[in-house]
């Protein structure tokens, strides 16, 4: 049994294991791959069913934390030197503008790639708890809300690094937004400036979070999401099959319910996860998955590469505290944000209400409450978990897709269809020219 | 809920005490576990506090301006402190540039015929505008808002001239009723 490994083989695994033992072994004793099953069911492995968008979100975050360290020695967190840094790196660094260019673009990526994990997690059911003991996904629903909003945090921190004029155009309203907020909203805008103007004390506040404080929220998050997707005895697809082989005129499978050795209570892991018939549906986790998790791995760097050299990256004119650009637009996926506190200041007779407290907390909240409160109100049977579109479930994924599409209608609408002084031009409608001065 | 149980956990002669009467141990842990969050909303708080400054080092709220000769008729835009001063011969008064729905600095647009508007139950005719580039605000020329997500009117600040050399004093912490002028 005992074969003689190289090396490579002892620090790392074995490609080609030779017996299921040796398969196993692989799993149980690397720290790379531990939290993995030792087996794992084909239907979850399935790229047809996941799209894999976890795995690419994980790999999309490695990749910006690397080259993230690195830009780390190359950018200078002060208001003189920051622009400066950031065109030295485009202009002088060696590499420097292909490395800003490959973090930005995972950035972009992330955002939406985590956004449309959840969207693939919505209309699955998979945030519902199917047949196994033990399952608690509602939580692993909120923890996934809460990845994706840091990954928002994430990415509004990062843009006000360059101190260009969209950074500091974004964060002046951003943190307007913030000091809508009833009460407390003025001290919140000076916490996070660290005074009344954005200057030196904001940018190295913004600085430390973006590097330190949310990339190790995020590490957290995701040890926690990983560790519920094994608790919860692996993908909702998983239950799915037991309850189709529970429908099949088969043996069933063997329950073990035993304790572990009265030591904990409930059943143990194993036993949790063995819901599906092993020998028919599942495989060793190496190399099926390894060699799946490789592929997933490769294409999202491929497809990172190929876009950061063909997508500029922009740095815009420095930081001009005089000058707001007209118009003044966020990144994208911030777009339907500053379309909604545009459109929804509210006149109730002499009373007016902000736009930025409706549009920029209200709306936005009520948003975030609903997606972490949806798994607990959804009551429709069993057998739509872990299925695309499940009939049963239609009402509420219409629902989900509404608010999905009227997001990216916003989107678009505030990316292609606003121009000077946010008015609305169509497409084939030329801007007219503005004044650069006052 | 769950602390409370940790407490409970001494099992009777375990340590010589009976039932839930509290023992030397469950007497240590309580103290030692309020210890250690007394001293985590200490450090806590030093650390939440460190972080609001004592002393801000940005430009003065109130400034000089320049000598009122100085001001052509019209609009002058101070850049630093995003304040418009309007100068109508002998009259003075400044309005800000910080839109009043999110910050941005607003633009003003001359028009090109001039307008008449009703402010204040009154018509008034006007040349000038501020426009928001972000969200697309409007305000007249005295810095009502009329359209857009704008709350409220652009602040007008009140104006003084310096006792020792005459130059005017912009004063941003005092906002002032838009019927106020400075006459020089």
């Amino acid at each position: 049994m005992t074969t003689k490994k190289s090396i490579w083989e002892k620090v790392l695994w074995t490609w080609k294991p030779a017996t299921e033992r040796e398969a196993g072994d692989s799993v149980v004793r690397n720290i790379l791959l531990h939290w993995f099953p030792a087996k794992v069911s084909r239907d979850s492995l399935s790229y047809s069913y996941s799209f894999w968008l976890g795995t690419v979100s994980m790999v999309l975050f490695l990749l910006l934390t690397l080259t993230g360290m690195i830009l780390m020695f190359l950018y200078v967190p002060s208001v003189e030197r920051a622009y400066q840094s950031i065109k030295d790196l485009e202009y002088v660094v060696s590499f420097g503008s292909f490395l800003r260019a490959v973090h930005r673009i995972a950035a972009h990526l992330m955002v939406a790639v985590v956004f449309l994990h959840m969207v693939r997690v919505f209309v699955t059911a998979a945030y519902r708890n199917g047949t196994a003991a033990g399952q608690n996904r509602p939580l692993n629903w909120i923890v996934g809300v809460v990845l994706l909003l840091a990954t928002f945090l994430l990415s509004f921190t990062g843009y006000l690094l360059p101190w260009d004029q969209l950074a500091y155009w974004a964060i002046t309203v951003g943190t307007n937004i913030a000091s809508a907020a009833p009460l407390i909203g003025d001290k919140i805008r000076f916490l996070l400036l660290g005074g009344n103007q954005i200057e030196q004390n904001t940018l190295i506040r913004f600085y430390v979070l973006h590097c330190f404080f949310l990339p190790a929220l995020v590490l957290f998050l995701f040890s926690w999401h990983m560790w519920r997707v094994r608790k919860d005895g692996g993908l909702a697809s998983v239950d799915r099959l037991s309850l189709k082989q529970k429908s099949e005129k088969t043996a069933p499978v063997k329950a073990k319910t035993y304790s572990l050795l009265g030591l904990a209570r409930g059943r143990s892991v194993q036993v949790e996860t063995a819901l599906v018939d092993y020998d028919r549906h599942t495989v060793p986790s190496s190399p099926n998955l390894t060699r799946r998790l490789l592929v997933v791995t490769v294409v999202t760097l491929l497809i990172v590469s190929i876009l950061a050299v063909l997508v500029p990256t922009p740095l815009e004119a420095p930081a001009n505290p005089k000058v707001t650009p007209n118009p003044a637009k966020a990144p994208w996926y911030f777009l339907w944000l500053q379309e909604l506190v545009t459109d929804t200041t509210i006149h109730i007779g002499s009373v007016t209400i902000n736009g930025a407290l409706v549009g920029g907390i209200l709306i936005p909240g009520l948003l975030v409450l609903a997606a972490l409160s949806w798994p607990y109100f959804d009551r429709t049977p069993l057998n739509v978990v872990g299925v695309w579109f499940a009939r049963a479930r239609t009402r509420q994924n219409l629902v989900f897709l509404a608010v999905v599409v009227l997001i990216l209608v916003l989107t678009i609408v505030g990316t292609f269809l606003r121009g000077p002084y946010w008015k609305f031009y169509w497409f084939w409608e030329a801007w007219p020219p503005v004044p650069k001065n006052f | 809920m769950k602390s409370m149980k940790l407490f409970r956990k001494s099992e009777p002669g375990a340590d010589g005490a009976a039932g839930d009467s509290p023992t030397r141990r469950s007497w240590m842990e309580r103290i030692s576990l309020g210890a250690l969050l007394a001293s985590v909303a200490g450090i806590g708080t030093a650390m939440v506090r460190s972080l609001v400054p004592n002393v801000l080092y940005e430009p003065s709220q109130r400034f000089k301006a320049g000598l009122p000769d100085q001001f052509p008729e019209g609009a002058t835009f101070i850049e630093d402190q995003r304040v418009f001063i309007f100068r109508e011969q002998k009259t003075f008064y400044a309005i800000s540039a910080v839109c009043q729905h999110l910050g941005c600095t607003v633009k003003l647009v001359s028009l090109n015929q001039p307008k008449t508007v009703t402010v204040d139950g009154r018509p008034m005719e006007e040349h000038r505008e501020f426009h928001c580039p972000c969200h697309g605000s409007k305000y007249y020329g005295n810095g009502i808002n009329y359209a857009g997500p704008a709350p409220r009117p652009l602040t007008w600040y009140r104006l003084a001239v310096s006792p020792d050399d005459g130059q005017l004093i912009v004063d941003l912490s005092e906002p002032v009723h838009r019927d106020f002028r400075l006459s020089v």
